[in-house]
């Protein structure tokens, strides 16, 4: 429709030029801007070559689908006006005269433009807007009268509508898009299609680049202030206190002696509460506590604290994955008999038959951990952590993954979370 | 490792800051438009992520930059097309202030508008804008464009800028082109080099500069 009404207008210059020699009257305004500023205006290079302008068509593309929805927004909001306050007090047929995009996008986005002006209209009937079609009214008209010879669009002169059998009275809806620096901004006049031509309605709606597409459907339209509310209801969805549940894995590394034996890995199920310093989520601290159970090989409580840190962006995000740091610390207490290897010293054979008949091995020690989190909608995570264990820096029984400052890491940990 | 992490987590850290330096480059500078305000005024913006202070205070004196990005790129469209089209709500609605401040005599009629640009395209937009701006005023505005008779056209085009408007002016009303209950708004650019518009006004025949 753009390159349609771009053509138009050409061919209206075009005439118009041809005309001035045979015709009495035509649009000062076009000769004139002709006139004056095409003389003073500087010759310009016309040499571009052609892959500047594939590039250029790429960018235009790429910039025109990302303007797309952010317009359609904007005629959503110019549709949900009409619903709550309708224009018309009755159904009236109203000709959508002309929809204009911004300077520089192509041709392309004028078409999807009308087709969802047309549709979210063919949707919302009580807005009393009903769009016509109207040919003549689009097109291009010679008007030759005692008065002289008119070249103009059929909008832009009723009087030759009613010579072409169109009812007089009617109404052009004009629409146009443009992109002002950071904002895209939505302009919309009806105009009675009467000879005085008067502008009934008209309004001027704009939105943000950095504002996402609020992708609202045809059927359910919200306003800008509704949709804010939407927005903030997902913020505090559950307020900042969350209960996860927890699936842990932790491995131990093996030995470097041939005496030590390590300990197997231990899986642990974890639950408790999180908490959120704001809504945005930046900083939380959780409080675990877990239990592991093996028939026959072992079983341990623990309890766990932490503290994250949101690493990309300030504010969870609502689509896109967040990735946590979090520094924390457990205290462990495991026991059966595949708890022995905790412990800062070789195993025996004595030991491992006193354990036997005994009440079995029993240990309890301290843990610090670091580790990285994704969190996808605060809902699911996962998790990986270094853990060391100090008490057994220097057990025979446990290598160490990493060695970082001094410390010791001798566990690593990978987590499953679902948040409720 | 930890030299390394840090290289890692650092830039997500702190603010993000817009001038051109180590993590953005000159070009993406340009394509932001910034504005400090008040960190209320931020959080009303941004909610959740822009703290405001606390009741009573927090010892530090807080500003909020937002940035935004332009929606085209720099050079996809002329310089001097890009100069208006970015303000011209700004400039529309100049325009329409300076003729309602003006010429409040003439609150009364039906306002024409007429836009003298090289582009044809930007000259619709700009004609569109102006008529809004003008309808917001409370004015009555009307869509038709006045028309003048080739042997006047012919004459006017020859003629400088500062002498054609008011010939124009005069024979739109000696025409009745312009009647007596109406007021043509001009929105002219005189010079391709200059980035702000001109408005001038018809008003039975007599023709003023207004911005």
């Amino acid at each position: 429709m753009h390159a349609t009404m771009s053509a138009v207008w050409n061919r209206v210059r075009a005439v118009a030029r041809v005309a001035t020699r045979a015709v009495p009257a035509v649009p000062l305004a076009l000769a004139l801007a002709l006139a004056f500023a095409l003389a003073a205006q500087p010759a310009q290079a016309a040499t571009v070559e052609e892959a500047q302008l594939a590039e250029l068509e790429r960018v235009r593309a790429e910039i025109g689908s990302q303007v797309q929805l952010s317009a359609y927004d904007l005629v959503d909001e110019l549709v949900l006006g009409w619903l709550q306050d309708p224009v018309f007090q009755a159904p009236t047929p109203v000709v959508l005269a002309g929809v204009s995009v911004p300077v520089g996008l192509g041709t392309g986005m004028q078409a999807l433009l009308e087709n969802h002006i047309a549709a979210v209209l063919t949707q919302n009937p009580t807005t009393n807007v009903q769009l016509v079609h109207c040919p003549e009214c689009t097109a291009v008209v010679v008007h030759s009268g005692p008065e002289g010879t008119v070249v103009s669009r059929g909008v832009d002169n009723p009087a030759v509508l009613s010579r072409l059998g169109q009812d007089t009275g009617r109404h052009a809806l004009f629409i146009d898009v443009e992109a002002e620096g950071a904002w895209l901004v939505l302009r919309a006049r009806i105009t009675q299609l009467t000879p005085e031509l008067p502008i009934v309605w008209s309004h001027t709606l704009a939105t943000s680049a950095s504002t996402p597409a609020l992708l609202r459907q045809p059927t359910a339209l919200k306003s800008a202030a509704e949709a804010r509310e939407e927005y903030l209801d997902a913020l505090h969805d559950r307020g900042p206190l969350t209960i996860p549940v927890r699936f842990v894995i932790r491995t131990y590394d093996r030995p470097y002696t041939e005496v030590g034996i390590a300990p197997p890995p231990f899986l642990w199920l974890q639950t408790g509460v999180e908490l959120g310093s704001t809504d945005a989520r930046t900083w939380t601290s959780s409080l675990m506590m877990g239990y592991s159970f093996i028939p026959q090989a072992y079983q341990g409580v623990m309890g766990q604290v932490r503290v994250s840190r949101l690493i990309t962006g300030k504010v969870r995000s609502l689509t896109r994955p967040d990735l946590y740091g979090f520094f924390g610390g457990a205290a462990i207490s495991v026991w059966g008999p595949a708890t022995a290897s905790f412990r800062d010293e070789v195993l025996t054979a004595d030991e491992l038959i006193a354990d036997l008949e005994g009440d079995g091995p029993r240990t309890t020690f301290g843990t610090f951990q670091v580790g990285l989190e994704l969190r996808v909608g605060n809902r699911i995570g996962l998790s990986g952590f270094l853990e060391t264990i100090p008490d057994l820096t220097y057990s025979p029984n446990m290598g160490e993954y990493l060695f970082i400052a001094g410390v010791s890491f001798q566990t690593i940990g990978t987590e499953v979370t679902f948040c409720f | 490792m930890i030299f390394w992490l840090s290289l890692l987590i650092l830039p997500y850290k702190g603010a993000q800051d817009p001038a051109p330096g180590l993590l953005r480059s000159k070009r993406a500078s340009r394509r932001l438009e910034c504005a400090r305000v008040s960190p209320e005024t931020g959080s009303q913006s941004y909610p959740g992520q822009i703290e405001m202070a606390r009741p009573r205070g927090d010892y530090v004196e807080r500003s909020v930059m937002i940035c935004r990005e332009r929606l085209l790129r720099p050079d996809l469209r002329a310089p001097q097309d890009e100069a208006i089209l970015s303000d011209l709500d700004a400039h529309a609605v100049a325009m329409a202030s300076a003729a309602e401040a003006l010429r409040p005599d003439l609150g009364e009629r039906t306002w024409l508008v007429e836009t003298h640009y090289p582009s044809a395209q930007v000259s619709a937009k700009v004609a569109f804008a102006t008529k809004n701006a003008l309808v917001r005023q409370g004015l009555k505005v009307s869509d038709r464009t006045p028309v003048l008779a080739v042997g006047d056209v012919e004459v006017i085009t020859r003629m400088d800028p500062e002498s054609a408007y008011p010939v124009a002016c005069r024979r739109y009303a000696e025409t009745g082109a312009l009647g007596p209950d109406q007021a043509l708004l001009a929105v002219v650019s005189l010079d391709p080099r200059e980035t702000i518009l001109h408005a001038g006004l018809c008003d039975r025949g007599t023709w003023s500069w207004l911005h």
